[in-house]
C-alpha cells in the first residue's frame, strides 16, 4: 500500500463515525495499515533483503534469538522517511522511521524462525513533543499523518515467545515495551493494535503481561 | 523504641542504610534511629531524619572485642540492629552465633548457606546460577573456562567487586588486583547472562517471611547498579520457595537476592544478600515498606501502613547540609606524581574481610558448581605424552633457552585429526585438514602434515615454496592472505588446490594472473571478513554496498575453476561457542552469496586459532553437527577444509630455560631470573603455559602450581615477566631448569632475537 492510498484512510472525523462512544485515540488511525517494503524483484532488493537477514544473524553474537535487533537502531537513527519504500532504499538511508524499523525487525525476526507479526501503538506525549516532530517532518517534507495533538501513532513488532504470549518490540527505542505499564503519562502506551491471524488464547486474544490483546482491533491500554 | 543502622555508604554504589533510616521513619515516626558508621567520611551520616549517630573507628583499627561487648550493651538496653553492610552482618553472626533476638540480622548457619557463587539455599526456587569456577583451579583451567563462555567472564571477589575479563591478560591484572585488596586468592569466575537485571527483597524475623517484594531495574548508573526501578509483587510461583527456605535457613533480617531475566525469560541468581538492598525505600515508595515490616515482626509494634505513592521510584543527588558535630575530614593528598585521589573502602572494609577471614575460613570457601576434580593447587594436569617426550630426551645437553620438539606428540596430534578428518568425510563430502604454515614453519611439523593428507595452508609465496621444498605438491597448496603475492616471482607454475582471494583488488589480480596464464588454481573463491568481530582480513559484508561490490566481484571469478569461501577467526579469541555461532552465520552469508551470484560453493575452508583442547575434544558431535549442517545449507559443497591453526603447532613443542638466581623478598615473595625471556614466549601474556621443573637430584620432573614466585626473564625490559605467581618445588636452586610447555604454536613462530649480542 503507498503513502496516498493509506492516508486517505486516516481517520479525520472520528466523532461522527463513533457517536456511541467517545472518541478514542486510536479511531484517527482505524484504517490505517501497517508499514511494509516494497520489492522492485531484482537484484538491487534482494541483495538488500538478504544483506539485513545475514546481517541480524551475525549480530546476534551467540545471544538468544529472541533478543532484540539492537543493531538495526544502531545502524539507521529514527526519523523522517519518505513511503513508500523499496528494501534497496531503506538500507541506504541512514534515518528511517518507526514503521521501517518494525518492518526490519519483523523480518528479522521470521528469518530466525520466530513468529513476529506487525503491530501498531498510539503513544501519549505532549503538545510541545509533537510541535517539534511537526517542524522536523515537514522540513523533510515527509507527511506528518502520525501526529495528532499529544497523541502519536507508531509502529513496533509482536514477539510470540510462548504459545499465546508476546513481547512488543519498539525498534524504534531498541527496547521492549513495558508490558507493566500504569498509568497514561509521557511516552506511554494508549493503545495497540496486532496483526496476528489465528485464534490466539482460546480467542481471548495474544498475552501481553497482564493482559489480553485481541489481534486485528485496537486494544485500549489507558485512557 | 531505639533502632541502629548501619551501611550508611551513599557513593554512586551506595549501602542501603539511608533508605532503611527513611523508610523507619516512614513506619515509625517516633523511634529514635541511630546511625552506625565506620567513617565519618561516609556521607550518610549527615541525613536529616537520624535522631544520634554512633561512629566507630574504621574496621583497620577498631578493637572487634572491645566493639562486640558495646554493640551487646546496645542490644541488651532494647535496642534494634539492622545491618546494611554484608560484612558486618558476618561479623555480628559470629559475635552472635546464637542470635540476640534485637539483632535483624541473618545467623551464621544462613550466611554459609547463601555464600556466593553456589547460593546453596537456592534450591527450589525459579533459578539457575550462572556457571563458575574456584580460581583454585589450574590457570590452564581457568583459560578454558574464559574460552567456553566466549570469554564474557566476570572475576568475582567472595564479598565484593567484579571485574569483566575479556582477555587472558586482563584475568591476570584482575585477579593480581582483587587478591591483593581481599587478601585472599578465593575468587572464582562466573559466566555473564545477558538480560535485565530484578530482584527480590524480603524480610524475615526467626524464620518467618515478613514480606517480600520485587523490583525490576529501569535504569542503572555506569557500574549497573539500580538508579530508577519499577515494583510488583512477588509471583506466588517465586514467594512460596522462598518461604520455605526463609524458614529453612531460620533467616531474621532483611535480604536480597539479585538476578538477571535473560532474553529467553529465565531467571538467574547471581547473588542473595543478607541486608535490604540500597533501594529498600523505592519499594516503600511503592507501598512495601519492609524495614518497617521487619521492626514490626520483631518488637509487635505495629508500624504506620505504609502508601504506595507510585510504583516506580528514581533516585536524585541531593546535596544536604554537614553536621557541624562532624565536619568533613581533609581530602587524602594524592600519592606523589599520581593522578586523583584513592577513595575507596574509607570505613576500612577489606580489613574487615581479611580478619573475617582468618577467623572462619570456610566462610568464603566457594562451592564448587562445575565439575571440578582438578587439584585446587593450581597445579595443571601434563599430558602423559608431554612427559614421555620430556622425559625422553638429555636435557642436560640442552643450550638453553631452547625449544624442545616433542616428536611423539606432534606425530600423535597430526594421525588424530587425520583420522577425525577420514571419520566425517560421507560420500558427498570430503573433510581434510590444512595445517598453517604461519603457526609453525618448522619442517618436522609441515612433513607431519603432508604424511597425514593435510593441505598446505599459505598466507605467502615464502611458504607455498617452503611446503614445496618439503615435498607438497602444489595441488595440495591453498594459498590465501592479502600477502599472497610475496615475493614476487615465486607463484607456483603448476595448478594449485585452491586460491581465497582477500579483498576485491585481490580478486580483479587474481583473476587477471589467471587469465594471462600465471596462476591456476582447482578452486578460487573470497575470503569473506566476520562481520560483528573485528577482522582485517577477507572481503568486508558490513554494508549493503560492500555486499554488493562482493556479490558483483564474485561474478567475475573464472567459471572453469571451482568456486568457494574461506572464513577464518581465532576460536581462542573469541571463544568456543561463539565461534560455532560464527560458523552459522557464515553459513547464512555463503547461501545468501550463492542465491545472488548464481556460484555454487564446492569448497569451504575455515579456521581456526583453536586452542588445542578444544579442537582435540573427545566430542566429535560438534564436528559432525557441523558436516550435516554445510551439506543442509550448501548442498554443493564438496569439500572442506578444516583449518585448526595452532591446535596443530602449539602442543609440540617447549621451551626450555634455566634458572639464573633466585631473589627472596618480604612475604614470601620471591623472584627467580631465568635465561629465557619474552623474547622467545611473546604469547605469555595471551595464553597460560604448563610449566615443569626438572629436579636437579632426580631429574624427576615437576608441574608447578600458583604460588608467589615471578619468573623474571633474562632481558633488561621491565614488562619482561614470562610467568607470574607460581610455585617453585622446594629445593629449586639457580641452574635448575623449568620447561614451558605450550610454545609450539606462536610463541615459536612469532619469538625474535633479542639481547643476544
Amino acid at each position: 500500500m503507498y503513502l496516498e492510498e493509506a492516508e486517505a484512510r486516516v481517520e479525520t472525523r472520528p466523532e461522527e463515525r463513533t457517536q456511541a462512544r467517545p472518541p478514542l485515540p486510536s479511531d484517527r488511525w482505524q484504517e490505517f495499515p501497517h508499514s511494509a517494503f516494497s520489492h522492485h524483484g531484482e537484484a538491487c532488493c534482494e541483495i538488500a533483503r538478504q544483506w539485513v537477514l545475514a546481517m541480524d544473524y551475525a549480530q546476534l553474537n551467540g545471544g538468544e534469538l529472541t533478543s532484540g535487533p539492537r543493531w538495526i537502531r544502531a545502524k539507521y537513527k529514527w526519523g523522517p522517511s519518505p513511503w513508500p519504500m523499496h528494501w534497496c532504499e531503506v538500507v541506504k538511508r541512514k534515518v528511517i522511521d518507526c514503521g521501517a524499523h518494525a518492518a526490519l525487525a519483523n523480518e528479522a525476526f521470521r528469518a530466525r524462525g520466530l513468529t513476529s507479526f506487525p503491530a501498531q501503538l498510539v503513544q501519549r506525549y505532549s503538545e510541545a513533543a509533537t510541535e517539534q516532530w511537526q517542524g522536523k517532518w515537514q522540513e523533510e517534507d515527509v507527511s506528518c499523518h502520525w501526529l495528532d495533538g499529544e497523541h502519536i501513532y507508531h509502529e513496533a513488532t509482536a514477539l510470540l515467545v510462548g504459545d499465546d504470549e508476546v513481547k512488543i518490540w519498539d525498534g524504534s527505542a531498541g527496547s521492549w515495551v513495558n508490558a507493566r505499564q500504569q498509568g497514561s503519562g509521557y511516552g506511554s502506551l494508549i493503545a495497540v493494535r496486532i496483526f496476528a491471524e489465528g485464534q490466539y488464547g482460546g480467542g481471548d486474544g495474544l498475552r501481553w503481561g497482564e493482559r489480553r490483546l485481541k489481534p486485528g482491533v485496537w486494544n485500549q491500554i489507558a485512557g | 523504641m531505639r533502632i541502629y543502622v548501619s551501611g550508611l555508604y551513599s557513593g554512586g554504589n551506595p549501602q542501603p542504610g539511608v533508605g532503611i533510616v527513611r523508610s523507619l521513619r516512614q513506619g515509625f515516626p517516633d523511634a529514635q534511629i541511630v546511625g552506625v558508621e565506620y567513617s565519618n567520611r561516609v556521607a550518610g551520616i549527615h541525613w536529616n531524619e537520624l535522631d544520634d549517630l554512633w561512629i566507630q573507628r574504621p574496621w583497620d583499627e577498631l578493637d572487634l572485642d572491645r566493639y562486640a561487648d558495646r554493640v551487646r550493651e546496645a542490644l541488651d538496653a532494647g535496642g534494634l540492629w539492622i545491618s546494611g553492610s554484608d560484612l558486618e552482618a558476618m561479623w555480628l553472626a559470629s559475635v552472635f552465633p546464637d542470635g540476640h533476638p534485637n539483632l535483624l540480622a541473618p545467623p551464621t548457619g544462613a550466611l554459609k548457606r547463601i555464600a556466593k557463587p553456589a547460593v546453596e539455599a537456592h534450591d527450589g526456587l525459579p533459578v539457575a546460577i550462572p556457571t563458575y569456577v574456584s580460581t583454585d583451579l589450574p590457570d590452564w583451567e581457568l583459560h578454558a573456562f574464559c574460552r567456553a563462555h566466549n570469554w564474557r567472564v566476570w572475576l568475582k571477589g567472595p564479598y565484593y567487586d567484579a571485574a569483566r575479563v575479556p582477555g587472558w591478560d586482563v584475568f591476570m591484572a584482575a585477579r593480581s588486583a582483587l587478591t591483593k585488596v581481599w587478601a585472599t586468592d578465593k575468587l572464582f569466575l562466573q559466566a555473564h547472562v545477558s538480560g535485565y537485571e530484578e530482584s527480590v527483597m524480603l524480610c524475615a524475623y526467626k524464620g518467618e517471611l515478613l514480606g517480600c517484594v520485587s523490583m525490576r531495574k529501569r535504569d542503572v548508573t555506569a557500574e549497573g547498579k539500580t538508579w530508577a526501578g519499577d515494583i510488583s509483587e512477588v509471583d506466588p510461583e517465586f514467594e512460596k520457595p522462598l518461604r520455605r527456605i526463609v524458614r529453612e535457613l531460620n533467616w531474621t533480617g532483611g535480604g536480597e537476592l539479585e538476578m538477571v531475566r535473560d532474553a529467553a525469560g529465565k531467571l538467574w541468581l547471581l547473588e542473595m544478600n543478607p541486608r535490604f538492598p540500597a533501594w529498600v525505600h523505592g519499594a516503600t515508595i511503592g507501598g512495601h515498606n519492609l524495614p518497617a515490616l521487619l521492626v514490626q515482626g520483631a518488637t509487635g509494634v505495629k508500624a504506620r501502613p505504609a502508601e504506595r505513592q507510585a510504583h516506580e521510584f528514581t533516585r536524585v543527588v541531593l546535596e544536604v547540609p554537614v553536621r557541624p558535630e562532624f565536619p568533613l575530614p581533609a581530602l587524602p593528598e594524592p600519592f606523589a606524581g599520581a593522578v586523583g585521589h584513592s577513595m575507596k573502602h574509607p570505613s576500612g572494609l577489606p580489613s574487615l574481610a581479611e580478619r573475617l577471614h582468618k577467623a572462619d575460613a570456610e566462610m568464603i570457601e566457594i562451592v564448587e558448581g562445575e565439575p571440578s576434580e582438578k587439584e585446587a593447587d593450581g597445579k595443571p594436569h601434563i599430558p602423559e605424552m608431554y612427559l614421555t617426550d620430556i622425559g625422553g630426551m638429555e636435557l642436560e645437553k640442552v643450550q638453553t633457552p631452547e625449544f624442545l620438539f616433542l616428536g611423539k606428540t606432534a606425530e600423535g596430534l597430526f594421525k588424530r585429526a587425520a583420522d577425525r578428518a577420514h571419520r566425517l568425510s560421507t560420500n558427498e563430502v570430503q573433510v581434510v585438514s590444512g595445517y598453517s604454515i604461519k603457526t609453525n614453519p618448522d619442517e618436522r611439523l609441515i612433513r607431519l602434515a603432508l604424511e597425514n593428507s593435510f593441505y598446505g595452508e599459505c598466507i605467502s609465496l615464502a611458504e607455498a615454496q617452503k611446503a614445496i621444498d618439503v615435498g607438497f605438491r602444489a595441488d595440495q597448496i591453498i594459498l590465501n592472505g592479502p600477502g599472497k603475492w610475496w615475493p614476487e616471482g615465486m607463484m607456483p607454475k603448476e595448478r594449485m588446490h585452491a586460491v581465497f582471494c582477500d579483498s576485491v583488488a585481490d580478486l580483479d589480480r587474481c583473476v587477471a594472473a589467471i587469465e594471462a596464464g600465471e596462476m591456476s588454481s582447482k578452486h578460487v573463491g573470497v575470503r569473506i571478513r566476520t562481520p560483528n568481530v573485528t577482522s582485517r582480513f577477507g572481503i568486508p559484508l558490513d554494508s549493503p554496498e560492500t555486499f554488493t561490490k562482493l556479490v558483483e566481484a564474485v561474478k567475475r571469478l573464472p567459471t572453469d575453476s571451482a568456486f568457494g569461501i574461506h572464513f577464518h577467526m581465532a576460536s581462542s579469541n573469541i571463544g568456543v561457542a561463539g565461534w560455532w555461532h560464527l560458523f552459522e552465520s557464515m553459513l547464512k552469508w555463503c547461501k545468501a552469496i550463492e542465491s545472488l551470484t548464481g556460484r555454487t560453493i564446492e569448497i569451504l575452508d575455515m579456521g581456526g586459532g583453536w586452542f588445542p583442547d578444544d579442537w582435540h575434544s573427545d566430542d566429535e558431535s560438534k564436528f559432525a553437527k557441523a558436516v550435516e549442517t554445510v551439506r543442509a545449507m550448501l548442498p554443493n559443497v564438496r569439500q572442506i577444509v578444516s583449518e585448526p591453526g595452532k591446535a596443530m603447532a602449539q602442543p609440540s613443542m617447549a621451551l626450555a630455560m634455566r634458572i639464573l638466581e633466585i631473589q627472596e623478598h618480604e612475604e614470601d615473595y620471591v623472584e627467580a631470573v631465568v635465561d629465557a625471556s619474552i623474547a622467545e614466549l611473546p604469547m605469555h601474556a595471551f595464553q597460560p603455559h604448563r610449566i615443569l621443573r626438572q629436579c636437579g637430584e632426580t631429574g624427576a620432573l615437576q608441574p608447578l602450581g600458583r604460588g608467589k614466585t615471578h619468573l623474571m626473564g633474562r632481558l633488561c625490559m621491565e614488562h619482561d615477566i614470562v610467568a607470574a605467581n607460581v610455585s617453585l618445588p622446594e629445593g629449586t636452586r639457580a641452574g635448575d631448569m623449568l620447561i614451558f610447555c605450550d610454545a609450539g604454536g606462536y610463541d615459536r613462530s612469532m619469538s625474535y632475537v633479542f639481547g643476544r649480542g
